[in-house]
C-alpha cells in the first residue's frame, strides 16, 4: 500500500496486478444489524488512482450480498491466490451497484481464463471452473468501492495485518 | 427441497478456496479464506483454527457466519448459514483434522505454517444452492453399499481369524478396488499394534509394529477415530512413525528385530479405521493408494463399516477359538527331521526369537513359539491347543485382551515367509500341529 497525497489508501502496482489476475475473489456484506452475505466475484478492476476497486457479480446469484451492498454500503472482499495462499483482504463502506462499463465482458472473460489457468496445476478441469463462474452475460453488475482498509491474510505470522506502504 | 449437508459434503473437499464471511458486533463485515471445512455431521462442520484473527474474533463476538463451498467435480456452489458453537482443541475430531490439515498444508507446500489450534464447531443453520450452471457427476467408480453388503455377506462365512482377516482383504480389492491394505490389532500392552495381515505389498510386513499415536494408524488407534488423508504428508509417513516409534521406545541399537511396516513408497491417499468392539479398541484396518484423492467421505463411510463388522467377528472368533473342537486333530503329514541342526536364540528380555541368525519374531509370539520348540524337544509333543498357551505361565500373556489367535497367524505367517523346516498348521478349531523339519537346538539367551 502506498499513500502518496493523501491519507485515503491505494493499492501499490503489484498488489493492484494481483487482485486484477486469477485469483479467487469473494466478498462480504451484511444484512440487518449484523447478519453476514457472501458472494462470489467473476473479476475484477481497480481504478487510475488505484484506490477504488470493482468487483463483478452475478445478480441472481448474489441478490442477498447485493440487498446488503445496497442497504449498508459496508463490503469485505478476499483475494486469495490458490497456488501460494498469497492473500488479501480489502475493506470499504462506500460500496454501491452499478451498470457495466465497455470492457467488463471482456475483463470477466479474461478473468475466467486467468482462474482457469490458477487451478489447472490444482486438478481442476476448465469446465469446472467455468461452472463456478457461470452466469449470464446480462446478469453481471458493478459494485464499485473505495479501499478504506487492506489487509495481509496470507497465511503465517504476519496475517491479519494491515498492508502498509 | 431442503439441503441437507450430508448430501453435499463433497464440497468440504475442494481446493478452490471457500471464503467465511463474518460481521463484527457494529456490524463491518469480514471475509476470509477457509482451507478446511470438515464435515461433523448431518447439521454440523467444524472449521480448522490456526491463527487467531478477525473471523474468529468475530463469531466470538457474534456466532453468525456463512460459508460458501464449490463441488470439486461439478462446480455447483452452496452457502450455509452457521453458528459457532464452541472449540475443540484435543480428542477425536480434533486430531482427525489435524492429519487432514496436514495433508493439506503438505500437498500444498504449507508444512510447517498450517497448524491446528482448534476445531471450530458450528452449527449449520440452512444451506441454499447458488443459481448457475453445474457439470453432471461423472458414473461412480463402484456401488460402495452394494459392495458393502457382499462384503458383509462373505465375511460372516468366516469361521477363523485367518480366513476373516484375509477374506477382508479380499473384498476391498475386489469389491472396493482398494489393492493395498493391512490389519493391524493392538497388543496386549496397548501401546502398540502389529501387523497381522497385508495385502498388495512386496513383503507382507507381517509382525511389524507400530507405536499408538504415531502416523495415520497410530492416531487413528490412539484417538478411535478414523483418518483420511487424500494428499499423503510427510509429517503422518511411516517412515517417520516407525523412527518415533523406535525412538520412544529406547531401541535406537535394536533395530535387528523390527520388521519393515509394508507401505507405498509413493502413497498419495490414506485412511485409517479403527476395529472398535464392545467398547475395545482391537486393532486398525488400514488402506492406502498411489493416487491422490483416491478416498472420499462415501469411502470412509465403507472402511469404517468393514471394520465395525471386523471388529464383532474377531470378537465372536474369539470366544470360540479357546474351546477345541472335541473331534481329534486332522492326521497331517509329518516332516521328517533331517539335515544339519540349526540353532534357535531365544533372548529372554524381549522374547525375540533368531533361526541360525535370522530374526523371526519377538514378544507374545516368540514366547509361544520357544514353548512349542521346548515341548517338541522335550517329549517330541506336536499338537497344541490354543487353551493351554492361554494357561501356561512361561508365555504369559497379558489378559484376555491379547487375541492368542492373532499372534498364532502371526507366528504362522512369520515362518512360512522365513523358516523352510518349521511350521504351525492349524489342525481344527482351536487346535494347531508343529511341524519339524530339521534337528534344532534351542539357546536361550540372557
Amino acid at each position: 500500500m502506498a499513500s502518496p497525497n493523501d491519507k485515503a489508501p491505494c493499492l501499490d502496482a503489484d498488489l493492484a496486478a494481483f487482485v486484477q489476475g486469477g485469483v479467487s475473489i469473494v466478498a462480504a456484506s451484511r444484512v440487518g444489524k449484523r447478519s453476514p452475505v457472501i458472494a462470489r466475484a467473476a473479476g475484477c478492476r481497480v481504478s487510475p488512482s488505484r484506490r477504488q476497486v470493482t468487483i463483478l457479480v452475478s445478480s441472481s446469484q448474489a441478490a442477498a450480498f447485493l440487498e446488503g451492498i445496497r442497504n449498508t454500503r459496508a463490503i469485505a472482499a478476499v483475494f486469495s491466490q490458490p497456488s501460494t495462499h498469497r492473500t488479501i483482504q480489502l475493506k470499504g463502506i462506500d460500496a454501491a451497484p452499478a451498470p457495466l462499463q465497455d470492457g467488463d465482458h471482456a475483463l470477466i472473460a479474461a478473468y475466467t481464463h486467468a482462474f482457469c489457468e490458477e487451478l489447472a496445476p490444482l486438478g481442476y478441469h476448465p469446465d469446472q471452473v467455468r461452472a463456478v463462474l457461470s452466469c449470464e452475460a446480462d446478469d453481471f453488475v458493478a459494485v464499485t468501492f473505495s479501499i478504506s482498509t487492506a489487509f495481509s491474510q496470507t497465511p503465517g505470522p504476519r496475517a491479519g495485518e494491515p498492508l502498509v506502504a | 427441497m431442503r439441503i441437507t449437508l450430508d448430501v453435499i459434503r463433497e464440497c468440504l473437499e475442494g481446493t478452490i478456496p471457500a471464503g467465511i464471511a463474518t460481521c463484527s458486533l457494529d456490524g463491518t463485515p469480514n471475509i476470509s479464506i477457509v482451507s478446511h471445512v470438515h464435515f461433523v455431521d448431518s447439521t454440523h462442520v467444524a472449521l480448522s483454527f490456526q491463527f487467531f484473527n478477525k473471523t474468529r474474533e468475530n463469531v466470538l463476538a457474534n456466532p453468525h457466519a456463512v460459508v460458501q463451498v464449490i463441488h470439486p467435480v461439478t462446480g455447483a456452489r452452496y452457502s450455509m448459514d452457521l453458528e459457532y458453537l464452541h472449540t475443540e482443541t484435543q480428542g477425536p475430531l480434533f486430531e482427525s483434522m489435524k492429519a487432514k490439515l496436514a495433508g493439506i498444508a503438505s500437498h500444498t507446500g504449507m508444512s510447517g505454517v498450517f497448524r491446528l489450534q482448534g476445531s471450530d464447531i458450528y452449527c449449520v443453520r440452512s444451506i441454499e444452492k447458488v443459481p448457475g450452471q453445474e457439470l453432471p457427476l461423472p458414473p461412480v467408480r463402484r456401488n460402495l453399499l452394494s459392495a458393502l453388503r457382499v462384503c458383509a455377506e462373505r465375511l460372516t462365512q468366516c469361521n477363523d481369524l485367518a480366513k476373516l482377516l484375509d477374506g477382508a482383504l479380499t473384498c476391498l480389492r475386489d469389491l472396493f478396488d482398494i489393492h493395498h491394505a493391512m490389519v493391524l490389532m493392538l497388543d496386549g500392552s496397548g501401546q502398540r499394534l502389529y501387523t497381522v495381515a497385508s495385502r498388495g505389498y512386496e513383503q507382507s510386513g507381517v509382525g511389524s509394529e507400530i507405536a499408538i499415536g504415531c502416523g495415520v494408524i497410530g492416531v487413528a488407534a490412539e484417538q478411535r477415530t478414523p483418518i483420511r488423508i487424500m494428499h499423503m504428508t510427510a509429517d503422518y509417513s511411516y517412515g517417520r512413525a516407525i523412527r518415533e516409534s523406535v525412538e520412544r521406545e529406547g531401541l535406537g541399537g535394536r533395530l535387528e528385530t523390527a520388521i519393515p511396516l509394508p507401505g507405498l513408497p509413493d502413497s498419495r491417499s490414506q485412511m485409517a479405521a479403527p476395529i472398535l468392539a464392545g467398547g475395545r479398541l482391537l486393532g486398525i484396518l488400514y488402506v492406502e493408494s498411489p493416487e491422490d484423492k483416491r478416498f472420499w467421505y462415501d469411502d470412509e463411510d465403507a472402511l469404517v463399516a468393514v471394520a465395525a463388522q471386523l471388529g464383532m467377528a474377531i470378537n465372536t472368533l474369539a470366544q470360540f477359538s479357546e474351546s477345541p473342537d472335541e473331534t481329534p486333530p486332522a492326521a497331517g503329514q509329518a516332516m521328517p527331521a533331517a539335515g544339519a541342526p540349526v540353532v534357535v536364540r531365544h533372548y529372554a528380555a524381549d522374547d525375540s526369537v533368531f533361526i541360525d541368525d535370522d530374526y523371526l519374531i519377538k514378544g507374545v509370539a516368540g514366547a509361544i513359539f520357544c514353548k512349542l520348540l521346548r515341548d517338541y524337544t522335550d517329549g517330541q509333543r506336536t499338537e497344541f491347543t490354543n487353551r493351554e498357551l492361554r494357561l501356561d505361565p512361561s508365555i504369559g500373556l497379558p489378559d484376555l485382551s491379547d487375541n492368542l489367535e492373532a499372534r498364532l497367524i502371526l507366528l504362522e505367517r512369520r515362518l512360512s515367509e522365513r523358516c523352510a523346516f518349521l511350521r504351525i498348521d492349524k489342525t481344527g478349531r482351536g487346535r494347531f500341529r508343529l511341524n519339524v523339519g530339521r534337528p534344532f537346538r534351542l539357546v536361550d539367551v540372557g
